[in-house]
């Protein structure tokens, strides 16, 4: 009786960490950023007809890209925040017989977000504003339905 | 002998141990900018072919109100991972280096804007929060 109970608490901890190895078996958790977020506190100093791109620069950086449209130049910040996690139910099997087949359940989103402001042909801003805002997904959801 | 043999055989293991399943992978697309090159451009007198000869032909042209933008960019990505036998973590973060030059219609630098991320490239093995 005395042995058991003095081993209890390590027995307890053995079993709590096999639970939780057991619950994260084949578990991947990827996630992939680009670049640095553009928030709109960041670009409230813009006042159109008057910000220049210099200006501009100078608060969130150059942009990464410059292309010209009917309206004018367009400058381009790019960014994403890619999540991913799967969860693989062959992970434990595989361990132990010689063949486990594949049951794979994955979920990836992409979020590529963009900065976009229109310059005049004196390179002072026309307008802005951001892609299709996305909401923050959490980084661990697999469930792919 | 720096150090006994027993200690050293322990310290590799515990080397290996520590270190096996992980992977850091480094990526990059270009020439990082050499900022000593940028700062010799000067506005107003620089021409297209000096800013050539100082950094070299641009990745991209943009044409557009009879000028020329020269775009010259570097990306830096820098991925560690850890692979263990059932549970995987992945995390790739990547900046990008933009410079831009401005040519007038003489060919003259007018503008010059810079932009340097990948200064705050990190290696960064946990992929929750920000």
């Amino acid at each position: 009786m005395t042995d058991v109970a003095v081993r209890f608490p390590s027995i307890r901890l053995i079993v709590g960490t096999l639970c939780i190895l057991l619950l994260c078996a084949g578990c991947t958790v990827r996630r992939a950023v680009l670049n640095d977020v553009v928030t709109t506190e960041q670009v409230n100093f813009i006042r159109v007809g008057e910000t220049t791109l210099v200006e501009l620069a100078d608060h969130i950086g150059a942009p990464d890209e410059v292309t010209e449209s009917d309206f004018g130049f367009v400058a381009l910040y790019y960014w994403s925040d890619t999540k991913s996690a799967g969860v693989d139910f062959g992970a434990i099997p595989r361990l132990f017989l010689p063949y486990a087949p594949t049951m794979t359940l994955n979920k990836t989103g992409v979020t590529p977000e963009q900065f976009q402001v229109v310059f005049d042909p004196q390179w002072t801003v026309r307008a802005y504003g951001f892609s299709r805002r996305t909401t923050d997904e959490p980084v661990v959801w697999f469930w792919p339905f | 002998m720096l150090f006994p043999k027993p200690l050293a055989g322990i310290i590799i293991v515990l080397a290996l141990v520590l270190t096996q399943g992980c992977v850091v992978t480094r990526g990059t697309i270009g020439e990082p900018l050499q900022e000593e090159a940028i700062s010799a451009i000067k506005k107003g007198t620089t021409t297209m072919a000096e800013v050539v000869s100082l950094i070299g032909a641009p990745d991209r042209i943009v044409k557009g109100n009879d000028r020329e933008i020269f775009h010259y960019y570097y990306y830096d990505g820098k991925s560690p991972a850890m692979l263990l036998l059932l549970l995987n973590f992945i995390r790739m973060d990547i900046k990008s280096d933009n410079l831009y030059v401005f040519f007038n219609r003489n060919g003259i630098a007018e503008e010059v804007v810079y932009g340097k991320r990948t200064g705050r490239t990190q290696f960064r093995l946990w992929p929750f929060g920000d």
